[in-house]
């Protein structure tokens, strides 16, 4: 038994770490009475491949809650943020969950960005009846057996490929061929398209999958137009949707083509003659830039805003507004009353502090985001999103229309 | 605050299983593996596609996925059975990036890059979740203790010294007569099983896998924490876990009370000082905090016995 007596002051030594580790905790986490800083939780990715939206989504949440604070904050208590970094990877994001929920005791997540790191931090949330809201697109993320403790602001591939199939039947092709690089993203958007062509009197007359790095696409483009379409889908990414245009042209294609802002970029125009680029219709995912929750964002950030910060900031009002609405900042609450000050028949308010004031008066309300209408599907999908459609003249982008 | 300790703890178990894995291969038999979190994916990956797809037991799955955790670590072994060093460490790195890639494409087999969800976890539904985690804690714990035994049984033995004989000079022990491949191959399969066996448990516990999660930060973690207790020895490798863990997110606590850093400042300044502290424990105590030890645990050395330190391998 001689191993017993340094066990012990090991074991101190242990307990006394614990504690330390935990009083900051304690003495920040006290309890919910009213006075008390209202704490939500704030996970995105603040290092790793996200580490360039991360923090921009962050500040647009921060700034909200600063304007919340100044209005008299919210069921008379300061809003404050427990932050942690996702570090765009599943295991760290777990971690950091576990704390903002056992720790911090946050009702709300707010911020996950990698499709990966939301689908392992949902569980974790929805076992603990603690709300989530994302901008993950994976089709996959709103199927999970979630309960409701799970929204998110940006259009799944599902409502993406719908409304790309609305614009291209709208540019009055009638026989559309889709070409897509092997993706998770791949077959769910030829589905979708080919369904929607169908119901607008279009029709897909076929579609092919193929690998990335390759230096040819000869036979893909062969295939494609032995099928003679009246506009081809390019669904790729920029190096294989530049080659893919190149062979369109030297085969002699003539049509339109479409394809997503991402994969046909400025450097891409320059890189590639004009007649090779001529009537190339590209499509993005939109902010309502019109609204004016749109101009509020725009306001209160000082600069320019993109889509993540426009989510980021409609999250944190939705958020605000449910417990403003519910008069309980629970996770349990915000699934139940979300909906109840995201769509419906209320006045609508397009931002938080508008929002809170009206719901202070008893009135109905429904909130009309930066992002979008932020009008929620059972499974947490929303229900509506702009895009913004541009094509190439002249070897540059001139701007369609936001739809 | 205590489900939060609870479940750290359990990371902090999945931690020491694959740092005493590593221990076998790196510690004892010197080949240096940087595909960890490869082993990982496999015992990860072969669990939840036997318990979902299959609908096999979770026991037979976690037992599948520490099988199979070796299986592909003796492939790798053979293959590689040439190259030593640096070489082997690229080899290993590039192995655990193809597995990954594999993952992500092979959609038919492992959901691609959607991942797999909804694993199940022992008792799950019926224990709730703090019960579940708490039971969980205690699942981990007790393996962690008999890989901890079983290894510590195995560093002793004839076998464990042929392997140190291996790791200090492979010439010398061929020499005696030791077929030195074979030994490397055992070591591998060995420190591979328990990878495999943590995987297993990682995706039984948060019910979820996907290629990000199988990714070389994993891998830096582990190796951390080994060199932090102290390579080549069982008790090092767990308690470097522990520190790593606590080390890791004691950090979440501290920082936020550091004056003017922002939150992005903040996540950058963590992984400064996760850097900072491989570099100064490399510097100053290559040994680590729990050095290996020279004698046998229970008999002890021989007075006379030659008294030399022998080179550590960082």
């Amino acid at each position: 038994m001689t191993g017993s007596t340094p066990l012990l002051p090991r074991r101190t030594a242990l307990l006394a770490g614990m504690t330390a580790l935990a009083a900051p905790a304690v003495s920040r986490a006290q309890g919910t009475s009213a006075g008390a800083p209202l704490r939500l939780g704030i996970l995105t990715p603040l290092t790793g491949a996200g580490g360039f939206d991360g923090p921009r989504m962050l500040k647009a949440m921060q700034a909200v809650g600063e304007e919340i604070n100044a209005a008299g904050g919210l069921l008379g208590r300061r809003i404050e943020f427990a932050v942690e970094d996702d570090q765009t990877n599943p295991e760290g994001a777990v971690r950091a969950a576990r704390k903002l929920i056992d720790v911090d005791k946050v009702p709300v997540i707010m911020g996950t960005w990698a499709s990966a790191v939301t689908a392992a931090v949902a569980p974790v949330c929805w076992e603990s009846k603690t709300f989530l809201t994302t901008v993950s697109g994976a089709d996959s993320i709103t199927q999970l057996p979630h309960q409701g403790y799970l929204i998110r602001t940006q259009p799944n591939n599902h409502l993406q490929a719908g409304k790309h199939a609305e614009f291209i039947a709208g540019t009055g092709a009638k026989k559309v061929f889709v070409m897509s690089l092997q993706s998770p993203f791949a077959m769910p958007t030829q589905n979708r398209v080919r369904e929607v062509l169908a119901q607008k009197g279009a029709q897909m007359t076929g579609a092919l999958l193929y690998e990335k790095d390759k230096t040819s696409y000869r036979s893909e483009v062969d295939q494609a137009l032995r099928t003679r379409p009246d506009l081809i889908y390019l669904n790729g990414y920029t190096p294989d949707v530049t080659i893919l245009l190149r062979e369109l042209y030297r085969a002699g294609f003539e049509g339109p083509r479409f394809a997503q802002s991402y994969s046909v970029t400025d450097k891409a125009l320059e890189s590639l003659p004009r007649e090779v680029t001529e009537k190339v219709y590209t499509v993005q995912p939109s902010s309502d830039v019109d609204s004016p929750a749109f101009e509020a964002a725009k306001k209160r950030l000082g600069t320019g805003v993109d889509s993540y910060e426009a989510q980021a900031t409609d999250w944190i009002s939705l958020v605000a507004l449910t417990i403003a609405k519910g008069r309980e900042a629970t996770g349990t609450a915000l699934r139940e009353n979300v909906r109840k000050i995201a769509q419906g028949e209320g006045t609508k308010v397009y931002t938080a502090v508008e929002g809170l004031r009206l719901l202070g008066e008893g009135k109905e309300i429904n909130y009309e985001g930066a992002s979008g209408p932020c009008d929620f599907t059972e499974i947490g999908d929303i229900v509506d999103c702009k895009f913004r459609y541009q094509i190439v003249e002249n070897g540059a982008f001139r701007f369609l229309k936001v739809a | 605050m205590e489900n939060y300790l609870i479940a750290m703890g359990v990371s902090a178990g999945i931690y020491a299983l694959m740092a005493l894995g590593l221990n076998v291969i790196w510690g004892m038999a010197g080949l240096v593996n940087l595909g960890l979190v490869g082993f990982f994916a496999v015992g990860a990956y072969t669990s939840a596609l036997l318990t979902t797809k299959l609908g096999l037991p979770i026991l037979l799955g976690v037992v599948a996925g520490a099988g199979m955790g070796a299986l592909v670590g003796v492939l790798v072994a053979l293959i590689t059975a040439r190259l030593r060093g640096d070489y082997l460490a690229i080899v290993t790195l590039g192995f655990a990036e193809a597995l990954r890639v594999i993952a992500s494409n092979e959609v038919w087999l492992t959901n691609g890059t959607d991942g797999i969800s909804g694993i199940p976890g022992p008792f799950r539904a019926d224990l709730g979740p703090v019960g579940f985690n708490l039971f969980f804690l205690i699942l981990v714990a007790a393996l962690v203790t008999a890989v901890f035994f079983a290894f510590e049984r195995l560093s002793y033995s004839p076998f464990g010294r042929v392997l140190r004989a291996i790791r200090d000079d492979d010439q010398v022990a061929a020499v005696a007569g030791k077929w030195v491949i074979a030994y490397k191959v055992q070591a591998f399969a060995i420190g591979c099983a328990a990878l495999g066996l943590a995987g297993a448990l990682y995706g039984h516990y948060t019910s979820y896998i996907a290629p990000e999660i199988f990714v070389p930060l994993l891998t830096l973690y582990i190796k951390l924490s080994l060199l932090a207790g102290g390579v080549g020895n069982n008790r090092g490798a767990v308690i470097g876990a522990v520190l790593v863990v606590a080390f890791l997110e004691s950090t979440r606590f501290i920082i936020p009370l550091l004056p003017g850093l922002s939150a992005v400042q903040g996540a950058a300044l963590r992984e400064i000082i996760v850097s900072g502290a491989l570099i100064v424990l490399l510097r100053f105590r290559t040994q680590g905090l729990v050095p290996e030890a020279h004698s046998h645990p229970l008999i002890p050395r021989q007075p006379g016995a030659a008294a030399k330190e022998s080179p550590t391998h960082a």
